[in-house]
């Protein structure tokens, strides 16, 4: 049975979905992008009080003036005895043999964990479970779970990031052309289709276009499911997880992503 | 302080030979299989043994770029790859994914260089990535001089920077936008370059409309104003991007940078920068380019607002085929539109020259005022010697 992991938006959308979920994701602050609230060691703590599984998401790309304040933080963390820390830099697989931490790692290269070899190539080298890529199809999901040891994660319900960048796109462009913007959600658009961009301090987000809504298929042996609920309100991603837990679809449409659609590379 | 390497892209084995004839200590490529550049004439197994024939005759080197984040079902077909790249005997393979490196160190003697698209930019990551055996960082574009010289300072292993072309305007390896706009997966070789495109940008339901329209597209890379300080880093390679990019433009951006590294070590102490340099490379380039993260100074100014529309480059006017001492009469293939009475320049890997055409004869040694047609085969006398591959452009 697989277990719920939900990314949620704050500490009381947490108490709220406590009873729907079996754990939280939970992006720290500073040291992770790609989501829509960023959380300190504190809130952690806070939410270590729920007594459900908790992953801090460590997974922006560390720069070498980061090192100081990322040793740091891990030693930090390894304290607060989590389940695991999701990361994305491969100084954190070095970091986890030189500082001696217990705390598991979660390889999560996002679009780069596509298949199995590589998922054993982190689960020998430090990493006993794997974040797969939400760009890959169920079929290579489930050949991956035959044949690796790691735990693995999928997305199954949220935006997911197609784009990361250390540049502040939207600030250069209305910084370029003088342009007032107010807080605002932002969006781009083409061709009738709109797509959720986010400029933060560490750089550029761009979100798929849809909230890929995949609860409805059956992916019995993976360890872990993953619902977003970023940029969703609290009452509707709440509703989710109980139309889950009840075995019923949600309200939002069915859209899965390429887990039936296999991405070509060679046009002839 | 040692030499960096010059590293150029090959295309094709055409461009592998000017690259190598312009300037080059090394290439990379791509073979027919597991490559970034899918759409890319890339070269065969007779191609590539070849190429690299002809690279290590001139005591060169060739890498092959086996940097796709692989799916299962390419698991099987590596192993094989990998153990004929071993035989043909190539220098060094570039690879993203490490589910390569047990498969490499297993049934190869392959050495091991790891891309930029995995996005390397501190010494912790390259200490790991020493420890499994790798044995050159093709370092992330977002890496500052103030990066490179303490990774350099810090660990004992070769580094790879990029000097000039084109950039991801994400983290390399962290954009998908091309699978999901388009179908085309990114990380193994179809990228259709969303990072081009136009949207349009809105704040709620507003449209923030600029002069121009919203788009992700950077200016490209040149590194020739600070190429004194990022000789001093001790980074070991310079590379070239552009695998798609014209004979032209590779032997140009060869031969430049080529002049440049070449000055710094002939006198370090009274080595300047030559803004005509930049010029010359400006010219082949149809955007702007600025040295990106690594003076540190980000800006605004990184972007590139306009979009596809991209100036067509006609400089190039013919390349040289064969040239006879005796007569002083070269035959060239046409590339662009030129006359009798333009002036112009052939230029090869260490000179140049400049003079006016005065007669153009056809293919059947008939004199033409005019060369309009595109390979068009002709034939003009020059004052001067020039050999294969030598390039004309306007003056």
């Amino acid at each position: 049975m697989s277990k719920i992991l939900s990314i949620i938006n704050d500490l009381d959308e947490a108490n709220q979905i406590s009873n729907l979920t079996d754990g939280y994701i939970v992006p720290l602050k500073d040291l992770s992008m790609n989501y829509h609230h960023y959380f300190n060691i504190n809130q952690i703590k806070e939410m270590k009080k729920l007594n459900k599984e908790i992953f801090v998401s460590i997974n922006k790309n560390i720069h070498n003036n980061m090192l100081d304040k990322l040793k740091e933080t891990l030693e930090e963390i390894d304290k607060l005895d989590i389940n695991g820390i999701i990361f994305y830099d491969i100084s954190i697989i070095n970091l986890k043999k030189k500082l001696n931490l217990k705390t598991p790692l979660v390889w999560a290269q996002e679009h780069l964990s596509t298949n199995y070899g590589t998922v054993n190539f982190w689960y020998d080298n430090g990493a006993n479970f794997a974040y797969l890529s939400s760009e890959i199809t169920k079929r290579e999901i489930m050949e991956i779970k035959e044949n690796s040891k790691a735990k693995l994660m999928i997305n199954i319900f949220g935006y997911i990031p197609m784009f990361t960048s250390k540049r502040h796109l939207v600030k250069n462009y209305t910084e370029t052309f003088n342009i007032n913007e107010k807080e605002n959600k932002k969006t781009i658009r083409k061709e009738g289709k709109k797509y959720i961009i986010e400029d933060e301090e560490s750089g550029t987000t761009v979100y798929s276009e849809y909230i890929l809504n995949a609860t409805e298929e059956d992916f019995k042996d993976i360890d872990y499911l993953v619902f977003n609920s970023n940029f969703i309100k609290t009452d509707d991603f709440k509703q989710v997880l109980l139309d889950y837990k009840e075995n019923k679809p949600n309200k939002y449409p069915k859209k899965l992503g390429f887990l039936f659609e296999d991405t070509i590379y060679k046009v002839k | 302080m040692k030499k960096p390497e010059l590293l150029s892209p090959a295309g094709d084995l055409e461009r592998l030979k000017i690259a190598l004839t312009y300037g080059a200590d090394a290439v990379y490529l791509g073979g027919t299989l597991f490559n970034l550049r899918a759409n890319a004439n890339n070269l065969t197994k007779e191609e590539l043994k070849e190429g690299v024939e002809f690279a290590h005759n001139l005591n060169k080197k060739v890498y092959v770029t086996v940097n796709i984040a692989m799916h299962n079902k390419e698991l099987n077909k590596i192993k094989q790859y990998l153990i004929e790249l071993d035989k043909i005997g190539v220098d060094a393979i570039i690879i993203t994914d490490p589910a390569i490196i047990p498969i490499a160190k297993k049934y190869t003697n392959l050495n091991l260089h790891l891309s930029t698209q995995t996005s390397t930019l501190n010494k912790e990551a390259i200490e790991f990535w020493k420890s499994q055996g790798i044995e050159r960082v093709v370092l992330a574009r977002e890496c500052s001089k103030e990066d490179i010289l303490d990774i350099k300072k810090s660990i004992d292993i070769e580094l790879e920077v990029f000097i000039h072309g084109a950039m991801c305007a994400s983290y390399s390896g962290r954009c998908v936008l091309s699978n999901f706009l388009t179908g085309r997966d990114a990380n193994r070789g179809g990228c259709s370059q969303i990072c081009r495109w136009d949207f349009d940008l809105y704040d709620g339901e507003e449209h923030l409309e600029g002069e121009k329209p919203f788009t992700f597209c950077t200016k490209d890379l040149s590194m020739a104003k600070y190429l004194k300080d990022l000789i001093e880093t001790g980074a070991d390679s310079f590379k070239i991007e552009g695998r798609m990019r014209s004979a032209y433009y590779i032997a140009t951006i060869v031969r430049t940078y080529r002049k440049m590294i070449d000055e710094y070590f002939e006198n370090k102490e009274t080595y300047e920068y030559n803004p005509k340099y930049e010029q010359v490379l400006r010219r082949v380039a149809n955007r702007d380019n600025i040295p990106q993260f690594f003076d540190g100074n980000y800006s605004k100014d990184v972007q590139y607002y306009n979009g596809r529309q991209e100036t067509t480059n006609q400089d190039f006017l013919a390349q040289v085929l064969e040239y006879d001492e005796n007569t002083k009469i070269a035959k060239l293939e046409q590339r662009n539109y030129f006359k009798k009475g333009d002036k112009v320049e052939i230029f090869g890997p260490k000179d140049e020259y400049t003079f006016t055409i005065t007669e153009i004869y056809d293919e059947d040694m008939n004199p033409i005022d005019i060369v309009r047609h595109p390979k068009q085969i002709i034939y003009i006398k020059l004052p001067f010697k020039v050999a294969k591959d030598y390039m004309m452009k306007i003056c």
